[in-house]
């Protein structure tokens, strides 16, 4: 697990950084009378619908063969496993040792899976203030926001190959000039983001 | 006239003292470590989903950091593929196992 937050404030140190525009460092979520509020820059807003409305196509379900599983919403055939790892680790196998046991727990949970996550960040992309701004959430946009938030870091950490603790800490020596770096900070700030809510929680 | 009793069981359906132990273990839900997940957000997802105090979340989200995975409940197999699902939901690497 990853320990490590850069501050409380979401200060972040890379080339765009400018135009990222951390104009306030009250930016971020911060609990009030009516609830959890989020307040965010223009580019920061930009950033996060840019990267929440990939998530919808990343996680459509792979067609049902069968016109009628398809219509009654049920499948009789597992899916395959998905290919892309990103996609993988959002639907983790249950059963690594049994492939009879994963392919069909499998069957039964992955499309419900899929679809919650999907559901999520449709109802968190109807929460940005999405030229920046303000926002209060409650508690169930609270949830989405979690879910989607991590669900965005778990497809970075991927493409990132974050594959232990150890690859993990050595994000944070990732020089300037590395082509990882951008994809680098964007995964360092939504962990801010996500530390900051949690926090804003307790 | 023979009768039929439909619920008699097939021999084969009779169980042996070792296979009713076998079969009564319980299952349970196993958490792996993972380096995206932070852990102050892996302490609310255990505290959110099974009511645990924040001393016995934290606890059993220490243990997945150090010693690599941590079972977090136990129960039918039914009732741990449903805690699974839930924590697949918040994006924790969950799985389900006989004890």
């Amino acid at each position: 697990m990853s320990r490590r937050v850069r501050s409380i404030t979401w200060s972040i140190t890379w080339s765009i950084t400018a135009d990222l525009g951390w104009e306030s460092v009250s930016n971020g979520f911060s609990r009030t009378e009516d609830g959890i509020e989020i307040v965010l820059g223009p580019l920061q807003a930009t950033l996060l619908v840019e990267l929440i409305s990939q998530i919808d196509a990343l996680l459509e379900p792979p067609p049902v063969a069968d016109p009628l599983e398809a219509i009654v919403g049920l499948r009789a055939v597992p899916p395959a496993p998905p290919d892309d790892p990103a996609v993988a680790r959002l639907l983790p196998e249950a059963y690594p040792d049994d492939p009879d046991a994963a392919a069909d727990y499998r069957r039964r949970t992955s499309d419900d899976i899929r679809a919650g996550k999907r559901d999520a960040a449709r109802r968190v992309l109807a929460t940005v203030p999405a030229t920046g701004g303000r926002a209060l959430l409650d508690d169930d946009a609270v949830q989405d926001w979690l879910i989607t938030l991590n669900d965005l870091r778990l497809v970075l950490g991927t493409r990132l190959n974050l594959t232990d603790d150890v690859s993990a800490d050595a994000l944070y020596e990732v020089e300037s000039q590395d082509p990882r770096r951008p994809v680098v900070e964007v995964y360092l700030f939504l962990g801010d983001m996500q530390d900051q809510l949690v926090h804003a929680l307790l | 006239m023979e009768v039929v009793s439909l619920a008699t069981a097939a021999p084969e359906d009779v169980l042996d003292a070792d296979e009713i132990a076998e079969r009564d273990r319980p299952w349970v839900t196993i958490v792996w470590n993972d380096p995206v997940n932070l852990m102050s957000y892996v302490t609310y997802v255990f505290q959110k989903l099974f009511g645990f105090s924040r001393e016995k979340a934290k606890a059993l989200m220490l243990d997945v950091h150090h010693k690599g995975r941590a079972t977090v409940s136990s129960g039918t197999r039914e009732e741990m593929e449903r805690d699974a699902t839930r924590l697949h939901a918040y994006g924790l690497w969950a799985t389900v196992a006989q004890d």
